[in-house]
Order: structure tokens, then C-alpha cells, then sequence
């Protein structure tokens, strides 16, 4: 019997020694990163830095798209020793990002652009110094929290933690609130958009995870009639003429840079939407929630504000 | 039977004829501008919104709140433009002079890029200060270092004076743009010249500045025409050259300051409707600076009406639509007439 037990042992231990010596990682584009170990010289983006962090994977480097006092994504983390490579879109300190000695880039797929975060440039220098991969910007901000969890956990993260838990907790409690102030208002529509100085941009919520987690939970979010598929794929430009084209309950306005809200405030015709004339105007955490913890801070905003509206403003 | 011979006060009355006109055709184009946008509207509805306004009503508050201003904007920008071409062309007796070859454009730009990049300016309503100071700071430099050596700020010495000030400010514009995508991502609607998103604010922060302008302008008319006929000719007449170019250089900062603040650099107007005015008038800055004010705004907001209908609904902003109607316009001027003879 000695040899029956000696082959089962040795189908089950061989996959594992397999494991223990190679880090695999699939990404959203079938592209496989095959690595000797799991890597701990890691430089993410932003976005993925603020999935990584709080399940305990510190990335040696981060590239943000703006000022880190401004990146609504890295709010609230601890990013002591880390090294910011990158403050502006697209743009890297390519030096110190080689200096970082990386053994892996991990970034974010953005499908309708079909580009990594910071645009196929950044990918392009980038892929030099180590390869790049990460998960996809997908339908669901809970379904990415899960892929990060899954990363960090390739990654060596004990997801055990306290702090993670408890994070997740916070959110369940947020989400739960929410829930309720949706049902308690009963026809409130929403609009989510970004306000420019030239136009007026309204958000297709099918290509933000957030706003189809707000849409799955009970929120009636209009869908624009014409997204830009000439310009940006996720937003219908309105002239500032058409601002009332949707008129609904309650306007989110994309909070990722604080001067938008003031544009939108300052546009004479802002006011001829129902909810910006009702001042039933919120934050909408566009695109840049990757964990836990900055879930159940958004929600609670909006869930305050789902309270505060009265949902019969809009015909 | 009388025989008919052409007269000066002929001319003078026809020329007074063309000026209503043109008038009349500032208005038209202005109704226009008020009655084409992104929303069509029906031209009753405008009118109502004119002469009975209901605030309950979405489109009669389009039209004061957004079409109202952009033509105001459109009209003082072209009035302004007009005139401080004509004025520096006629000052630095330059057929090629306007705002930009002073450099007026340059500091105005240069002053907003700084206020963006250092200083956090984001609104449009901030930007307007800070183009009129750079605008103004340029135009006093290039002055000073042509007013050096003993026969002052002649014609040659200001284009001279100014195209070096305009290259070292926009070597400098460019080192801020080249490092910082967030200025660049700001500047560049602004730079292109736009009138859209122009709020009734910024007319009347601007308007003042335009009048004592125009008032400058046109009180320099009869002296632009003494030194039409050369700086020795002038000085025998009695004229105080120095005096004259000082006094048509403050009314060009203003206007052409004035301008950019409210609508950004906008490129070929003050250059191209002098000559047009010109074309039309003869030399004499007495007619040449009514033409040149009336004319140029038509230009204008047709450039910005045309924009607003070729491409909804953000429009091309009006310094694309008058670089794209300007330059073909000029190349036609040049081979009409000499125009090296101001």
C-alpha cells in the first residue's frame, strides 16, 4: 500500500513545490506575467495602490494621476515609505522608477479605452523596467475589491487581519443604510456627471462600477441617450444649453478634483436641472473607489444625501 | 443741368452710409448669435425672452444667461480687436502689427499660465485680472527697451522690441506647459480664444476698460494720420510723436488687454479688419477706425455663430473659425494691395 500512498502524496505536494517557486498572475486580457516568486518590489498605480494597501501589500512606488494631496484614491492610506514616481496623468519619473528596481507593475485595466491605467505611453516605459498586470476596471466595485483580494493573496497578504475585517464590516453596515434610504424614497432618480467649463458631461453609469454597485443596491440612475463614442467612451457631452436634457432627483457630481463642483455651481444654466435648483447635489466618488474603507465613507455621504432629497422635484 | 462731380462730402456721405450699414449689420449678426445655439429655439421664443422674460422658463433663461453674454462678450472682444489693430497698425505704421506682434498676446498668456501653474487659478473669472496685468507688463516692456537710443520707439525698433519680448515669453510659457500636463490640460481652451462660457460678469469687468479704450482710440485718429505720412512730416506739422505713439500704445494695451482677458488670445482679427476697413475707407484714420469697429465684430460672432452650428454640441471655439476665415482673407488682401505702404 506504501506506493499508493507515495503517488497521492506526491500528485498533491508536486503543484504546491510548483507554486512555491513560481508567482503566475492572469490579466483581464488573457496575458499571463509568469514571475520566479511572488513579488514584494512592486510599483502600482494609484488605483491599485488603493486596492493593494489596506489588504496589507505595500508597493515600494506609486504613479497617481494628480497631486497626491488631491488623489481622491490614496485618502486616508498610509503611504509612508513609498515613493511617488508620478503626479500627473500619464507622466512618470522614469528614473526614480527604475531606481524602485521594480519586479512588477501592477495597474488597472480600462476596457472601453482599452489601455492600462495612465494610457498606453506609461505602459509602453513602464513594461520596460518590469512586467505590467492588475486587474480589470470592471462592472462591480465590489468584484474588484474581491480581485484585489485575490491578488494580495497570491501576493502573500494574510486577509485575516483585524483591520480588513472590520474594514468590510464598515462597509456592509454602509451599504445596508443605503439600501434603505433608496427605499424609503420611492421614484428618486439620480444623474451622475462631470462639469467643465465647455460642456456638460453625463456619466453612462454602465461603464462605472460604482454607480452600477448604487444602481444594483435600489438607485434609479438615468442612462444617457448619446455617450461620446468619438471622444471619451463614458460620458455624453452636453452643450450647457441642455442641462435640464435629464431632469432628475439628485445630481452626483464627480468629486475626483474639488473645482468641478464650483464650475457646475457657477453655470448659469445649472440651476434649470430640477435637483441642482432644489440644491439636492451630492459627491459622486467617480471611478476611484478600490476599498473597503472608502466604500462605507462614500456611501455614508450618500446616503445622507438620498435622505435629505425630496424624490418629487423632477417630473 | 448740373454735372455731376465726385465731391468730398460725395465720398464723406458715402462712406457715412457704409457705416450704418455696417451698423445694421452688427445687429443682425448679434439677433443671430442670440438665436443659434446647441437648443434650437424658435426665433418667437427669443423674442419673447427679449421683450417678456419669465423666469419659470428654461429657454428664456438660455438665452439671457448664456447667448446674452457670449454676444456681448463677442461684440466688445470684436469692437476691441477692431480698433487696436487699426491703432497699432497706424502707430507703428506695421502693416503687420496687432496684439500678438507687440507682445501683448504673449504677456497676457504668459500671466495666465503663472496664475494656473503657482497660484491655483482655476475660473475663467480669475484669469481675466491676471491676462490684462501680463498683458500691460508686456506691452510696458516692449516700450521701454524700444524706446532706448536717441530716436525713441520708432516703427521698426517696436515690431523689433516686441517679437523678442513675445519669444522669450513664450520660451517661458513653453518650459511651464512642458513640465506641468495639469497647466497645459487648463490653458489650452483658453488659449485658443473662445467665447464660449463667458458669464455677464466678465463683460462688466472688462466693459469699463474697453470704453476708456475706445475713447483713446479714437481721440489718437487724427494724430495716426499725421504720422501716416512719416515721423519727419508729422514732427513738422507740429506733432508730438513721442506723445502720439505713447498715447496709441496705452489705448491699444487697454483694448487688445481688455480683449484677451474676456475671450483669450484670438488671432487674425486685429489683424486682417484694419486692412479690410482700409480697403474700403482710403487711408484716413477717421474712417478706418469706425470700419475697423464695426467690422470686426461681425466677424466675430459670425466666426462663433458658424462654430456653434458646424460642430454641436461644444462648438469650435471662434479662434479656430477666425484663424480658418482670417488667414485666407489676408492672403487675398495682400495680393489686392501693397501693403507695405502705412
Amino acid at each position: 500500500m506504501f506506493w499508493k500512498t507515495a503517488i497521492v502524496a506526491a500528485l498533491t505536494l508536486l503543484p504546491a513545490a510548483a507554486q512555491a517557486e513560481h508567482w503566475t498572475f492572469t490579466d483581464p486580457t488573457g496575458q499571463t506575467v509568469t514571475l520566479d516568486a511572488a513579488p514584494t518590489r512592486i510599483i502600482a498605480s494609484q488605483d491599485a495602490a488603493a486596492g493593494l494597501i489596506p489588504l496589507g501589500i505595500r508597493p515600494v512606488g506609486i504613479y497617481a494621476d494628480s497631486p497626491v494631496a488631491e488623489a481622491k484614491a490614496l485618502e486616508g492610506l498610509d503611504l509612508s515609505g513609498i515613493e511617488i514616481i508620478g503626479q500627473t496623468w500619464s507622466e512618470v519619473d522614469i528614473e526614480k522608477a527604475a531606481a524602485l528596481e521594480p519586479e512588477l507593475i501592477i495597474a488597472e485595466w480600462w476596457d472601453r479605452n482599452a489601455a492600462w491605467s495612465g494610457g498606453q505611453d506609461l505602459t509602453a516605459i513602464l513594461s520596460q523596467l518590469a512586467p505590467v498586470t492588475g486587474i480589470a476596471a470592471s462592472e462591480s466595485i465590489v468584484g474588484m475589491i474581491g480581485d484585489y483580494e485575490a491578488l494580495a493573496a497570491s501576493l502573500g497578504a494574510d486577509l485575516g487581519e483585524s483591520k480588513i475585517s472590520a474594514d468590510k464590516a464598515a462597509f456592509e453596515a454602509a451599504r445596508a443604510a443605503f439600501e434603505a434610504a433608496v427605499r424609503a424614497k420611492p421614484g428618486l432618480s439620480a444623474l451622475a456627471v462631470y462639469a467643465g467649463e465647455d460642456a456638460l458631461y453625463v456619466a453612462d453609469p454602465a461603464g462605472a462600477a460604482e454607480l452600477l454597485d448604487l444602481r444594483s443596491w435600489g438607485l434609479e440612475l438615468v442612462s444617457p441617450e448619446g455617450v461620446d463614442a468619438t471622444g471619451n467612451n463614458y460620458f455624453e457631452t452636453l452643450s450647457w444649453e441642455n442641462a435640464d436634457k435629464y431632469p432628475v432627483d439628485l445630481i452626483l457630481v464627480d468629486n475626483r478634483s474639488a473645482t468641478t463642483m464650483q464650475t457646475a455651481l457657477a453655470q448659469p444654466t445649472w440651476t434649470l436641472n430640477p435637483a441642482a435648483a432644489a440644491g439636492q447635489v451630492t459627491d459622486w466618488p467617480a471611478f476611484w473607489i478600490r476599498n473597503s474603507a472608502a466604500f462605507a465613507r462614500a456611501l455614508e455621504t450618500l446616503t445622507v444625501a438620498v435622505e435629505a432629497a425630496d424624490p418629487d422635484v423632477a417630473p | 443741368m448740373h454735372l455731376v462731380v465726385p465731391s468730398r462730402g460725395n465720398r464723406a456721405a458715402r462712406l457715412f452710409a457704409g457705416l450704418l450699414l455696417l451698423s445694421v449689420s452688427v445687429v443682425a449678426v448679434a439677433v443671430l448669435s442670440l438665436a443659434v445655439g446647441a437648443r434650437p429655439i424658435p426665433i418667437e421664443v427669443v423674442w419673447q425672452a427679449l421683450t417678456q422674460f419669465d423666469t419659470a422658463n428654461a429657454e428664456h433663461h438660455i438665452v439671457w444667461d448664456l447667448r446674452m453674454p457670449r454676444t456681448l462678450v463677442g461684440v466688445l472682444v470684436g469692437v476691441a480687436l477692431g480698433l487696436a489693430g487699426a491703432v497699432l497698425q497706424g502707430a507703428t505704421r506695421n502693416p503687420l502689427a496687432d496684439p500678438s506682434i507687440l507682445g501683448i498676446h504673449a504677456g497676457a498668456a504668459l500671466a495666465v499660465v503663472l496664475g494656473i501653474a503657482f497660484f491655483g487659478f482655476t475660473q475663467l473669472s480669475g484669469y481675466v485680472w491676471l491676462a490684462f496685468g501680463g498683458a500691460g507688463a508686456a506691452m510696458f516692456v516692449v516700450y521701454s527697451v524700444a524706446s532706448l537710443g536717441r530716436e525713441g520707439a520708432t516703427p521698426v525698433k517696436l515690431a523689433l522690441a516686441g517679437a523678442a519680448v513675445t519669444a522669450v515669453l513664450y520660451s517661458i510659457i513653453n518650459a511651464i506647459l512642458l513640465t506641468s500636463t495639469r497647466t497645459l490640460d487648463e490653458i489650452r481652451f483658453w488659449q485658443v480664444g473662445s467665447l464660449a462660457g463667458r458669464s455677464i460678469d466678465i463683460v462688466l469687468q472688462v466693459a469699463p476698460f474697453l470704453v476708456v479704450g475706445a475713447l483713446l482710440a479714437f481721440a489718437c485718429a487724427r494724430l495716426l494720420d499725421g504720422l501716416a505720412m512719416g515721423d519727419e512730416v508729422a514732427r513738422a506739422l507740429g506733432q508730438r510723436i513721442a506723445m502720439t505713439r505713447a498715447l496709441s500704445g496705452l489705448a491699444a494695451v487697454v483694448l487688445a488687454g481688455g480683449s484677451t482677458a474676456a475671450a483669450g488670445p484670438i488671432a487674425f482679427v486685429g489683424l486682417t479688419v484694419p486692412h479690410m476697413a482700409r480697403a474700403i475707407t482710403g487711408p484716413s484714420y477717421r474712417w478706418i477706425l469706425p470700419y475697423a469697429m464695426l467690422m470686426a465684430p461681425i466677424l466675430l460672432l459670425g466666426a462663433d455663430v458658424v462654430g456653434r452650428v458646424v460642430s454641436p454640441p461644444g462648438g469650435v471655439q471662434v479662434g479656430i473659425v477666425t484663424a480658418l476665415i482670417g488667414a485666407p482673407f489676408f492672403i487675398a488682401l495682400v495680393r489686392r494691395r501693397k501693403l507695405a505702404s502705412l
